[in-house]
This record gives structure tokens, sequence and C-alpha cells, in this order.
């Protein structure tokens, strides 16, 4: 059974810090949701108050429809997943497993029983008997995934789980967990800093910046039509130029963005805050927007001055310099984009692919 | 108060909680705080038979203290005898402390610096193992040591560096190497608990910038070891000037130890209230004193450790 | 820095000196324990003997110290264990500003001098026992309970070092966890926290207990009219030096050295390096387990002391005294030219005499500090001790 959670106007205060600042949002139950920020974001502080650990100072925790003030974290629903595991290092990988159970009164034989199924299911069969230091990074990732499910939660909190590993097993986790939540059907809360993860892996995804949630939305939202400048800087590259709104036809807008020519910037439904002319205005557009102009007469176009490549193989990664303003550009590796080093070169990206925004903060690189 | 306990709950549970703070109370409460003041106020009071206690004679009186400064005489004199007794104490002890500083520091950079594992281990269990030892045994092996026809004398007489037996124990030597042997851990540990944690590469690094070796110990070791240096003179000196044991043993018959004042109002003499002012003078002095000394190096009680 | 150069040579020299001191004095001490003489010596050498010990078996206000100090102790461990722990714990979970307070307080036991303690701990208790009109034979003026205490007030913040160093090393998540998945605050307790600690709690039972074994300072306040074995081989040291003080060294050390032999066995025997050169020899595998090793420590203690009871040194012995006699006869020939009156050796000496029994014609009765003895007086009584 799964439960849905909402956080009614949650505020999270510890003296004159505000950890958590009036959260809202309902997650359905069986959702893959991800909470995204950098550190110091309030993000484990919501998830402590989804655990319990944590009371919020205003505002209601609801699981289940239920309120969840003065629940205390082994009464609620849910099974948390430390940063650092918090695997029992005195215990055998069975009597881990098995912890939920024994603190239940459940008796040895059937605990012992769970716990081989729970080993079973995370292809660690047979290895109960074995110590957590004999465990290598990625079996005590599983392991601990095990034992929070022999809780049998609604809800599964990740607290950044995977930021142990390495690369590699790093990338086949993200996998796997989805994979597992697909399997049992849980609604899985997941914490991180890396939008990789987030990315990858999430239904839906809620960006967090000092305290506030910034925006909530599936990937592609997020990533394609960021609604504040903190996310849009944030999530991916990103390059952003200060600009003046000239005109808005509530289809497209002109841009000056001291860059020659105005640009043009199609306003989107799913978008930030509509812009008047006058505005002041961030103006983002990826490196993989950018593209070398083909033609002379394609439509925002620009120039500018080679300054420096990074290469990648697939992709090459250069800088370009437009009045004064450095700008990253993504290309493909496939032989057809030639930049010579000392000429200018125009640039132009679609008024789709351009996004202004109302100036806000902006992610530090 | 009532915030922590809920906090303690909260973490704990009540069962946990109140064991908590009920043994933490005790101790804080019967065990240190009541008695010391039960004694503080036993201090001003008269020494009176236990009928007497409670009735009309039994008032605050700084009796117990002047006798301390002025002694039974007149009321000008002072009472040069105890006075004295406290302060060569207090000397004795400083110089223990230091003596035992200075024998104690190369031992502990060696154990620390330059031995690892296995035999680290070893040489640590060589210097706990005599300090499962009782005590009194070790003053006895001393008095053994040092006596008229101890090792000492006979081999000292033997190889002619003397003729008659030299009265060590009159001279207060067996006493104080007695003393400086007694509390020998206590200070090799805070020194190589500090030491130890100092990272190699510091003193390498200062080898490398062309610091000789005292240079090396004078501007990186013993600085950074100072909160260890600092606990260890504060043990060894309280326990030093405390020591009942190994003056009683290794005392020679015209030296008292300010403790032994202290042990004679209350066995010999039966003078309670006397023996806890005398107990105050020792215990405010000490504690003085440590204070001082911590407040001209710049260290923090915090940072005393074992 | 493998240099061949003398300087090089200097740290193990002083290591050497250092362990010298430590060691020489108990070497010194354990060495006397076997010679005849009535005084503890090395030199003169007289017989090779095993006689002190014996005296220590008939010794009844020795073996009575004794039984009420291991009954002090494990008192005292059974009090001081739970505090010790109770404080670690409360330091571990307050916030700084009062941890630092709280700190201060718990630690200053340590730093009172032991006779501070031992002096207020019986006058509180005194007092106390006054408020209520107890009667004397009630335990606020009972030895026994007064000093198990005074140890506490002090072996607590012992413990409580022990038990916060192992705290500090404590994954506080760990008990998150237990709780997130359902354990009540308690259970997380007895499960995660105290597992954990468990070690630290065997290491601080040990420590504890020896500390309550060997405590002079407090105890000779606390004790009031009984009797603990320190206060006991105190009074011995003070009113007589004696051998068979040195043979209580010799029981005291050998036991210590079997348990640190074992307990080094333990360790090594418990590495991965040893593991790996024993996984294909199952012989050294039994030869080196510390239960070997204690059983075989225990065999020879069992030999050592069947050897003490049956030694006989009689015959040498009584040869000493034969020829102690004919020195004794031939100086007092000589007094007794040299001046017409002469001291007779006293008939008795009782061994725990108030006055220093071996410190024949000691001028000022002190029983703080013992007088100087001499060897001479010193033959004179040995007639009479035996």
């Amino acid at each position: 059974m799964t439960k849905e959670i909402s956080l009614e106007h949650v505020w999270v205060e510890f003296g004159e810090f505000t950890a958590v600042h009036k959260a809202n949002l309902n997650i359905a139950g069986g959702e893959f949701f991800s909470f995204l920020g950098p550190s110091g974001c309030g993000k484990t502080t919501l998830l402590r108050c989804i655990s319990g650990f944590q009371e919020p100072t205003r505002g209601k925790v609801k699981i289940g429809g239920e309120d969840m003030r003065g629940v205390g974290p082994n009464k609620r629903p849910t099974a948390l997943i430390f940063q650092n595991l918090a695997l029992f290092p005195l215990r055998s990988i069975a009597d881990n497993i098995a912890f939920p159970l024994e603190v239940r009164g459940v008796s040895k034989k059937n605990r012992r029983k769970r716990a081989d199924e729970l080993l079973e299911l995370i292809a660690l069969p047979g290895q109960g008997d074995k110590k957590v230091s004999e465990l290598s990074g990625g079996q005590k990732q599983r392991v601990a995934i095990a034992r929070a499910l022999a809780v049998e939660p609604d809800i599964l909190l990740l607290d950044e789980p995977l930021s142990a590993l390495d690369l590699k097993l790093r990338q086949h986790m993200r996998t796997e967990l989805r994979a597992i939540q697909k399997q049992v059907g849980l609604t899985f809360i997941y914490i991180t800093h890396d939008q990789g993860e987030a990315l990858t892996m999430s239904d839906r995804i809620a960006v967090m910046n000092k305290g506030k949630i910034e925006q909530i939305g599936d990937g592609k939202a997020i990533y394609d039509h960021p609604t504040t400048s903190f996310v849009a800087s944030f999530v991916g590259e990103n390059n952003v130029l200060d600009g003046t709104v000239l005109s808005n036809d509530g289809k497209v807008m002109q841009i000056d963005a001291g860059l020659g020519t105005p640009f043009a910037v199609e306003n989107h439904p799913a978008g930030g805050p509509a812009l008047a002319p006058g505005d002041a205005c961030h103006l983002f557009v990826r490196p993989e927007a950018l593209r070398l102009s083909k033609d002379e007469s394609a439509i925002n176009q620009f120039s500018t001055n080679f300054v420096t490549e990074e290469f990648e193989g697939n992709m090459r990664h250069i800088v370009m310099n437009a009045s004064g303003k450095d700008l990253k550009l993504s290309l493909i590796n496939d032989g057809t984009n030639a930049i010579e080093a000392n000429a200018p070169v125009k640039l132009d990206f679609a008024p789709g692919m351009g996004i202004a925004l109302k100036p806000g903060e902006l992610a530090s690189a | 108060m009532r915030d922590l306990f809920y906090d303690l709950v909260r973490r704990n549970g009540m069962a946990v909680s109140i064991y908590l703070m009920l043994a933490v109370s005790l101790w804080v409460f019967i065990l240190i705080i009541l008695p010391q003041l039960t004694m503080l106020d036993y201090s001003f009071r008269f020494n009176l038979p236990p009928a007497k206690i409670g009735g009309p004679e039994d008032v605050y009186t700084l009796e117990q203290y002047r006798y301390f400064f002025q002694g039974s005489g007149a009321s000008d004199g002072l009472n040069t005898l105890d006075i004295g007794i406290l302060f060569k104490t207090l000397l004795a002890a400083v110089f223990v402390t230091i003596f035992d500083l200075i024998i104690c520091y190369p031992v502990a950079f060696v154990l620390a610096k330059s031995s690892t594992g296995a035999k680290a281990r070893l040489l640590v269990l060589a210097l706990i193992v005599p300090y499962w030892i009782n005590e009194i045994l070790r003053a006895f092996a001393f008095r053994i040591l040092f006596g008229a026809t101890g090792v000492i004398n006979e081999t000292g007489m033997g190889l002619g560096l003397w003729d008659t037996p030299i009265d060590f124990i009159r001279q207060d030597v067996a006493l104080y190497a007695g003393l400086a042997y007694a509390y020998i851990l206590l200070m090799i540990f805070p020194l190589y608990n500090a030491i130890e944690s100092l990272d190699r590469n510091q003193i390498e690094a200062a080898r490398d910038m062309g610091a000789n070796w005292w240079q090396v110990h004078a501007k990186v070791v013993i600085p950074y070891a100072k909160p260890g240096i600092a606990s260890g003179m504060t043990m060894v000196f309280m326990l030093t000037s405390g020591a009942l044991a190994a003056p009683q043993i290794l005392g020679g018959p015209s030296n008292l130890w300010f403790t032994q004042l202290v042990y004679q109002w209350f066995n010999s003499g039966g003078n309670w209230p006397r023996g806890s002012a005398y107990a105050m003078v020792l215990l405010i002095v000490c504690i003085a004193l440590v204070l001082l000394v911590m407040r001209l190096f710049k260290v923090s009680i915090g940072e005393i450790k074992q | 820095m493998k240099m061949k150069s003398p300087t090089a040579l200097i740290p193990g020299l002083y290591l050497t000196l250092f362990f010298a001191y430590l060691f020489g004095p108990l070497i010194i001490m354990v060495i006397t324990a076997f010679n005849s003489s009535t005084f503890p010596r090395v030199s003169p050498w007289e017989c090779f003997t095993t006689d002190w010990f014996g005296k220590l078996a008939a010794d009844d206000k020795l073996l009575a110290g004794l039984g009420n100090s291991l009954l002090i102790g494990v008192g005292v461990v059974c009090v001081a264990i739970p505090i010790g722990l109770a404080a670690a714990i409360t330091l571990s979970q307050v916030g700084p500003k009062l941890r630092a307070a709280l700190y201060t307080i718990f630690i200053a036991p340590i730093l009172v001098p032991g006779v501070v303690i031992g002096l207020s701990t019986l006058i509180f208790w005194d007092r106390i026992g006054t408020l209520f009109n107890a009667p004397y034979e009630s335990f606020f003026y009972d030895g026994t309970f007064l000093t198990i205490f005074g140890q506490v007030t002090f072996i607590a913040a012992y413990s409580m070092l022990v038990f916060l160093s192992r705290i500090q090393r404590f994954d506080t998540t760990l008990t998150e966890a237990a709780l997130d998945m359902g354990a009540t605050p308690t259970q997380a307790f007895v499960k995660v926290l105290l597992p954990f600690m468990a070690p630290a709690i065997g290491s601080a039972t040990v420590l504890a207990f020896l500390a309550s074994l060997e405590n002079y300072n407090t105890t000779v306040f606390t004790i009031v009219s009984s009797s603990t074995f320190t206060t006991v081989l105190s009074s011995k040291v003070r009113y007589g030096l004696d051998p068979s003080i040195s043979a209580v060294a010799v029981i005291i050390i050998a036991i210590t050295l079997i348990g640190a032999i074992i307990y080094e066995c333990r360790n090594r025997y418990n590495t991965k390096s040893w593991a790996l050169v024993v996984a294909e020899r199952p012989a050294l595998k039994v030869a080196t387990h510390p239960g070997t090793v204690a059983v075989i420590l225990g065999v020879l203690a069992l030999a050592a002391v069947m050897f003490i009871q049956n030694h006989d040194s009689n015959a040498c012995t009584a040869q000493i005294l034969e020829d102690k006699r004919a020195l004794q006869q031939k100086l007092m020939e000589q007094q007794s030219l040299n001046t017409p009156q002469q001291n007779v050796p006293a008939p008795t000496m009782p061994n725990l005499g108030p006055v220093g029994g071996n410190e024949g014609g000691a001028s000022a009765p002190s029983p703080f500090g013992n007088n100087i003895f001499s060897p001479e007086n010193l033959g004179t009584n040995t007639p009479n001790d035996q």
C-alpha cells in the first residue's frame, strides 16, 4: 500500500535561521519524487520533517491524510535510508535487515525467514551471516534498502544514498533503485544535490534554494522551462545575459541583451511569470541551443570571437566572446562545425530556445 | 532543566532518561557537591562534643582558619610551622611536577612519533603494568631502595663513592623519587595523546625548513602539545600535593606533608572542624595555583583530559 | 632514519634508563621477598627462602582486609559504572554550553585531593546520620558503605572518561536509523548504543576495580574502624618493614604480569597478520590461543605455589642464626668491656606494634614518619621475631 504525502505551509526555523520557508506540495502514492538543491538548501530538513526527526515550526505534514504532528519517527509509515547508510556495524547482515522486525517482537525464526526473502530480493542470497564490513559499497547500499523495506513502509525516504559511491557504481545504482521502486511500488522520496540522479530517476522533482521550493515539475519541465533564474542556472549548464524587454505581444518578446540586434524570445505557457516592456530580465540560452550560423539572415544572430575550447570526444565545449561577454557553446563532434580561431564567428539560437525570466538569484558555479 | 529532560526523553525514552538524570544527579549532588558543602560548613564550626552539636554553642566561627594562620599562641604570632608545611608541600609538588614533565616528555615523544604497531603497544603496556601494583607497595619499594642498607647505599659504598650510609629518607630524596614515580603515568598519557595527534608532516616540514631538533620541539611540538602538557601537569600537581601514602611511608621523621596535618587533626587530634578547615585551605590554594598557571599559559579547564 | 650516528642511539638509551627507573624498584622488592633476612634487603644475602609467603597466609588482618577490599571493589564497580556511563551519555547529548559546565563538575573529583574527598564523604554521611538520629550501627557510619561512596565519587569520573572516548566515535545516525525502523527510544538505547559501549564497559570495569583496590588516600578516612587490603598494608609498612610485604608485592606483580601477558597474547592472536600465519597451522593456532596461554601460566603459577609451600630453608637459616649469635656474642663481649651497662634486647617485639618495631630506639613516637632503621638493631630483634 502506498500513501500520498502533503506538506501544508511547512516552516522550519532554528532560532533566527529559516531552514524551510513555507513548503507546499503534494506527492502522490507510488511516485518517485526528488528534492534537488545545493547543500544547505533545506532539503534534508524537509526530509527530517517527513520522517519525524524534526517537527515543523509551523504548518502540517500529512501522510495518507493524517496529520503527523507529535508522531515520532518510530510510529510513522516511513523508512529512511541515511546518507551514510547507518548499518549497525556490530550486527550481521541478516540481523541488520531483521532489526525492524526484532523491535516489533517478531519471533527469531520468522525474522530470519523474512531477512532471507529480502536478501533474495536484493540479489545477495545466503550472505546473511556476513559482517557489514565484509560487503562492498554497492552491497551495503542494497542491504540498507532491504533493511528499510523490512519495515514494510508506505514511503521510502532516501537521503543522498549514492553520494559515497564511485561514479560507475552510482550510475548503475540509479537504474537499480528505479527498478526496485517499480518492483515494490512504494512512494520514494529522494534527496540529492546531483541533478543527473534527479533527472534520470524521478517522476517529479522539486528544486529548492535557501529553504524555498523554487519549482516543481517533471525533469523535462524543469530543464526546458525553468520558472526562476535559480532553476535555470542550477539545473544544467546555461548562458545568462542581462537584458531589457522591449516589447511583448503575448507570443514573442523582443529583448535587448546588448549584443547588437534585439533577440526574439518566445513566451511559453509553462514558463515563468510574464514580462512587460521595460522590465529588466535574465535571458538564458543553453550551450546546446547556440549554433553556428549557416545563414547570414538567421534570426537572433550575433557576432563572437573564439576564446578557448575543451575537447570531450563526442562533444566540443567552446567558449566564445560576444561584446566582452563569455558564452559557452556545445557542439556535436560530427566534423561539420569548423571554427577559425582568428576570424569573427556568427552564432544564433531559435526563439523557442531562449528563456527570459525576471532577474533573480543565480546558482553559483 | 525541564527542556533538558524533554529533550532526553525524546532521544532516549522515558526509562533511560530517568536513569540518566538520576545517576548524574546522585553523583553530582550526593557524592560531589553536598559533601564538599558540608565540609565547608564544618570548617566554620567549633569542635564540640556530639551532645552540644546543634546547641547554643554551635555557631559559625573563623577559629579553625585563624588557627591555621596564627596557631594556638598569642594572637599576633604567625603559625609558621603549619604555613611552612603548606609552602614546603606546594614547592615540593611543583618540583615533582616539573621533574615528571622533564623525564616524561622525551618518552611520550618517542612513543608517539617513533614507535608503531606492536612495539608501541608493548611499550604502553610496560608503562601501565607498574601502575597495577598497589601504591603502598610502590612506596615500600622505594623505602627498600633508599634504606640505609638499601641497594643505593650498598652500591654507593661498594663503589667507594661515600663511606657511611646516606640518610635518603631524612633528606626527602626517597620521598621525591617515590612521588615522581607514583604519577609518571598521569604525565605521560596526556602528553602522549597530545603529541600523537600532531601530524608527522609538520615536524618534517619544520626540519625541511632548517629548524634543528630543539627548534622543532620548542616551536612546533610543545606549542601543539600545550593542552596535554597542561593537563598532565595539573593532574600530577594536584595528586602530588594531595598525596598521603607516599609521605607517610617515605617522609622523614621531621618532615610532614600538608595532608598529614589534615590526617592528624582528624585521627589523632579528633578535631574534625579543624581537619576540614585545613583540607579547605589545601583545596583552595591548589585550585587557585592551578587556575593561575592555566591563565598564564592560556589553557582552559575543558582541555583537561586523561 | 637508519644513520649509524651515536645520536640515533639516544632515544633507545633514554628509554632503557626510563624503564629501569620504572621497573628497578619493583625488581629489587621482588628479590627481597626471597631473602631470609628479617629486614627486606638484597645484600647481605642470607638464605633463599619462601617462608615470607607462609607468613602472609597466616596474616588474618591482611586476609580480612583483602576480603573487604574485594567487596568494596565490587560495590564501587556496580555504582560507578552506571554513573560514569550516564554522565558520558548526558555529555554527548546536551548543548555545548551545558556540556562545558557539566564537564568541569564531572572532572573535578579527579583533581580534588583524595584526602578531601574522603573527609567530606565522612563528614557528610555523619551529618546525615545525625539528622536522622541513626544508630551507630547504621550504614551512615559503616566503613564499607562510606568507602564505596567516597571511591565512587572519583572512580565514576575515571570511568566517564573511558566511556566518553568511546562515545565520541558513536555514529548518532545509527540511533536515528533504529528509531526510524520502529524501535522505541529505549529499544534503540539497549540494542544499538549499549552494544556499541560494551567494550568500554569492560575496560572501565577493570579500571574501576583496580582503582578501588589500590586506593588509599580516600579510603583511609572513610573506612573508619574497618580495614581494607591497602590500609592494612599501609599500617604494616609504617609500623615495621618486613619482607612479607615484599611477598605481597611478588604475588600482585605475578598476577599483573599474567594478566598483561594474556592481554597481549589476545591482541596478537586477533591481528590479521597472525590469523594469516596460523591459517594453515592448526597446532600453532591452538598453542597461541589466549586460553592455552592462560592455562600454561596457570599451571606455572600453581607449580610456584607448590614450590613455595614445600621449600624448606630451615637448615640454612639455622646456620645464619648461629653465625649471628656468635657475632653478637662477640660484640656483646666487646661492649661489656667498653661500657659497664648495656641494652638488653626487648623480650618481645610485636610485629605490628604501634611504634616502629624495627626501628629499635626510635626517639620520636610519631606515626607519620618512620625513623631511620639501623641494621645493628635489627640483628638484635631477629631471635624474638621468630
